[in-house]
């Protein structure tokens, strides 16, 4: 499957900084994660927090779905997730907006390396794959869920 | 001095955030972050401080090894450390990368090197300034370290299966699941390679976290020797050897024995369980 058009430039747009400015990219993306936290009052079609075995801190995945079935993210971040999660967050909440859920299940890995630079990742930093992971988990939850209420 | 660091061995190897922040501009200290997160660094950092990463500044980037000392003097040229500047580390994680880049340095022999107690954590705590700006190093010219003091303070796995089977002190610093051979992984990290689960036979099972504080700061010379000596049995003069996964809880450990308690003959085997656990006919004993 291509790349969604949004995180598609993202993608464009790292492929072509030098390191020193993909560092800087990175670090404002990871700066903007915390403007995906939800606000008071919003509410959502599925909520999944937890604090899962293999990342230092709580990750809460929320998922809004219009009626056209177009998805959008927003995520909360506890204190020690790492800083390269926090970017692959921001990027993630905007590359993924206005996917089709059903969609999100198909986005591929293999952009974080583009994103991210083969450098970045390594041990002790491969919980940046983590966040993709679990926005594919709470969409596949969402669509398992209206499968069963459809049947029943 | 503080009171609780007077009654350490070597108490001029741990500064407190308060001694730090009054040696910001001290021409003969280079301050330097050492972290996990690959980017925290970025984020904001000590002022003046520069950023050393246990990866690709320390580790050769092909072979499982230290850099040369060719590499080592580089390193420290390009961030305005001489042979005379005292070192001062400090990290994310309760210093375990900081006691890493400082072994690492000793690996090499520069032997001006101190940890921040409590490292980058503290000093947050305490509202401390961060910056963003860039630290502009003028470039020394280091000479190429005479040779790499593996033999001193490191150790491989033949050494670590030699003490294994003449049951002398091996410390495994992992969590108590890691050393029953319950997980494969740290807790709170994903898998990181390794097939089997366990520990060196003989070896005994004291993590780094009984040596720290909740604040990341070390806990008292009294605490630790009750430990240490009281505890795990271990006497002045012993050869020992400390093992994690990858050598960096070991380090924080290491450091703790050699500079804290005094311990002389301590060594740190990096290879620790990401080699032990995967290579064949590894002994392995399971459980407590």
């Amino acid at each position: 499957m291509s790349y969604p058009p949004k995180l598609d430039q993202i993608i464009n747009l790292f492929e072509h900084l030098p390191d020193e400015e993909k560092r800087e990219t990175l670090i404002t993306y990871a700066d903007q994660a915390k403007n995906q936290t939800p606000k008071e009052g919003e509410s959502f079609d599925l909520e999944d927090v937890r604090k899962d075995e293999e990342c230092t801190d709580t990750v809460g995945i929320f998922l809004r779905v219009d009626p056209d079935k177009s998805a959008h993210y927003k995520v909360s971040l506890g204190p020690q997730v790492q800083t390269l999660t926090r970017a692959m967050t921001a990027i993630l909440c905007k590359g993924l907006d206005g996917m089709k859920v059903a969609d999100i299940l198909e986005v591929p890995a293999d952009f974080v390396p583009r994103i991210v630079g083969a450098e970045l990742i390594r041990v002790r930093s491969q919980t940046v794959y983590y966040i993709l992971t679990r926005m594919k988990s709470a969409a596949k939850v969402y669509l398992n869920r209206k499968r069963e209420e459809e049947l029943s | 001095m503080s009171d609780k660091n007077s009654s350490y061995t070597h108490p001029e190897a741990l500064v407190t955030t308060d001694w730090v922040a009054e040696h910001l501009n001290d021409s003969t200290i280079r301050i330097v972050e050492s972290n996990e997160d690959i980017l925290l660094y970025d984020t904001g950092h000590i002022p003046g401080a520069v950023h050393i990463d246990w990866r690709s500044d320390l580790q050769d980037s092909t072979m499982r090894d230290y850099i040369s000392p060719e590499a080592f003097a580089e390193v420290c040229s390009k961030n305005g450390i001489t042979p005379d500047t005292t070192v001062v580390f400090y990290g994310d994680k309760s210093n375990w990368w900081s006691c890493y880049a400082l072994w690492a340095f000793r690996l090499f022999g520069h032997k001006n090197v101190k940890i921040m107690d409590g490292g980058r954590d503290k000093w947050i705590a305490e509202g401390k300034e961060l910056t963003r700006d860039k630290t502009k190093s003028e470039k020394t010219s280091y000479p190429v370290p005479a040779k790499r003091y593996d033999e001193e303070i490191r150790a491989f796995y033949e050494d670590a299966l030699k003490f294994s089977e003449e049951k002398r002190p091996l410390i495994d610093v992992r969590s108590p699941g890691e050393f029953s051979g319950e997980i494969t992984h740290m807790p709170e990290y994903p898998q990181e390679g390794v097939l089997r689960g366990g520990h060196v036979p003989h070896a005994k099972s004291f993590p780094w976290k009984r040596a720290a504080n909740d604040d990341a700061t070390f806990k008292s010379a009294e605490d630790l020797r009750a430990i240490y000596e009281g505890e795990a049995g271990l006497k002045q003069g012993e050869d020992i050897i400390a093992y994690c996964r990858i050598g960096e809880r070991s380090a924080h450990t290491w450091f703790v024995l050699t500079y804290l308690l005094g311990y002389e003959n301590v060594r740190n085997y990096d290879g620790s369980w990401t080699e032990w656990g995967n290579r064949v006919r590894a002994p392995i004993a399971k459980g407590k």
